[in-house]
């Protein structure tokens, strides 16, 4: 027994270094797909902290860019709000008898709330990409969320503490999103593959669509992560390799991940219902 | 604990971290020379410290980078492999005539060639553990190794001109750093 004392305190620093590394790997491993309370990262109280101070610092440097996208952002929203006005106005269906009034999808009630955050840390370079943003439950942000900005498609709420939320970014080597091609409606697989932050693969177009470069990819709403028809980017460049069934698809991607300012959370209020009725049918999706 | 871990240490654990934090983590040359300044701290410790509180610190101090960049265990990882193969090194690289109690990790006493050969092989060894285990596959093998080469190259040079800024001429070091 003395023996193996003597043994273990001889190779201490070697044990503890073995230890330390299983340690490092256990988290590591466990980290990829874990969701849910913040602990030990970004969205952490004193750690966001530090980043919102950094940003509040930085975010000066760029007032100009960021007020000109909220600029943008809400012109078009005007437009948007006066075309619906201008709708109301020639629409007299509410006001018809009710008996000739049928009453549309349950799901186009606006099943969707926004939740504004300001991004106070983000990467684009690394091989998985994170942002950390200064909204967390309690704005009523949880995980699983989808996160979108005026641009479009950015990604997936990972971690919330009480104040901060950790995002998956779309530029994660484990990020899929369900995407479709807007004039054919095929359905296929967002997914960014490294390098560079601006352009993403879109896999599983099957070889008799005809997609033309420069097509638009929106999301599919297959899913309760994202509302359909949220914009992801518009189709860069379309190859056939002679051994695939499918294209390989670039999309150019609409947001600028390295501009990014203010984004929306997506809360889905009727996503329980859905959830448990899709795996009660036993239905299991693993894209977002 | 080793005596000579002191107020001084601790100040450069936050100073470091701080570095890292603030300002290198938005300065990536090309997209792929990143620079891990935090390892400093870890190279800069006394020569003789205990190694069990070396890894120790090594791992507090992977897990505080980890915790502001989002990579669960990756910085951790590397930085406790990095003080596992400190000694070592200290060991391949001994002078002729051993090292004198006074020794620090100093450019201007320890020499030029050897503070050059300490550093780069370390902070070799911790970039390619970082990057290694940030991809997992070896499919995109030759842009990492482009990665850890620019990156290595980057602290390195970082590492340098703190020591020529920061790290005086005679035996002792400053106070405020």
């Amino acid at each position: 027994m003395r023996n193996l004392f003597a043994f273990i305190y001889r190779f201490r620093a070697f044990l503890v270094f073995v230890l330390l590394e299983a340690l490092c790997v256990y988290l590591l491993v466990r980290y990829n797909t874990y969701q849910g309370a913040a602990f030990f990262n970004s969205a952490n109280k004193y750690v966001g902290q530090v980043l919102e101070f950094q940003s509040g610092i930085t975010d000066y440097f760029r007032l100009t860019s960021i007020n000109q996208t909220l600029a943008k952002e809400n012109a078009n929203l005007r437009q948007e709000l006066m075309r619906q006005r201008l709708l109301a106005l020639a629409d007299s269906t509410a006001s018809l008898d009710s008996t000739y009034y049928a009453a549309t999808d349950s799901s186009q009630a606006n099943p969707y709330l926004l939740h504004a955050g300001r991004v106070i840390n983000n990467s684009v370079r690394r091989m998985n990409n994170y942002l950390t943003i200064a909204a967390g439950t309690a704005d009523g942000v949880k995980p699983g969320m989808g996160v979108v900005s005026p641009q479009g498609v950015v990604g997936r709420v990972k971690t919330v503490s009480e104040n901060y939320a950790t995002v998956t970014s779309l530029l994660h080597s484990q990020m899929l999103i369900s995407a479709k091609i807007r004039a054919s409606d095929t359905f296929g697989t967002i997914k960014w593959t490294g390098g560079d932050y601006r352009t993403v693969l879109l896999d599983y177009i099957p070889l008799h669509i005809k997609p033309v470069k420069g097509d638009t990819i929106v999301t599919s709403g297959f899913n309760t992560v994202f509302p359909e028809g949220i914009m992801v980017g518009t189709i860069s460049s379309i190859e056939q390799e002679p051994d695939k069934s499918f294209y390989t698809i670039k999309v150019k991607l609409a947001v600028d991940f390295a501009q990014l300012s203010y984004v929306y959370v997506v809360e889905n209020t009727k996503e329980e219902e859905r959830e448990t009725l899709e795996q009660n049918a036993g239905i299991i999706t693993d894209e977002q | 604990m080793n005596s000579s871990f002191g107020l001084k240490h601790i100040a450069q654990f936050f100073l470091f971290v701080a570095l890292q934090v603030l300002l290198m983590d938005s300065l990536v040359l090309f997209s792929t020379g990143f620079c891990f300044i935090y390892v400093a701290f870890l190279l800069f410790l006394p020569l003789v410290i205990s190694r069990v509180w070396l890894l120790a610190l090594a791992f507090i101090l992977g897990f505080t980078v980890d915790m502001f960049y989002d990579t669960m265990g990756i910085h951790a990882a590397a930085s406790v492999l990095l003080a596992f193969l400190r000694p070592h090194i200290l060991n391949l690289l001994t002078p002729r005539d051993g090292y004198e109690a006074s020794d620090t990790v100093n450019i201007h006493t320890m020499g030029g060639r050897w503070f050059l050969a300490y550093t780069f092989t370390l902070v070799l060894l911790h970039h390619t553990a970082v990057f290694f285990l940030e991809t997992i596959t070896f499919q995109t093998a030759w842009y990492t190794i482009v990665k850890i080469l620019l990156s290595t190259f980057f602290t390195g040079i970082v590492m340098v001109i703190l020591q020529l800024l920061f790290f005086s001429h005679k035996r002792e070091r400053i106070d405020y750093r």
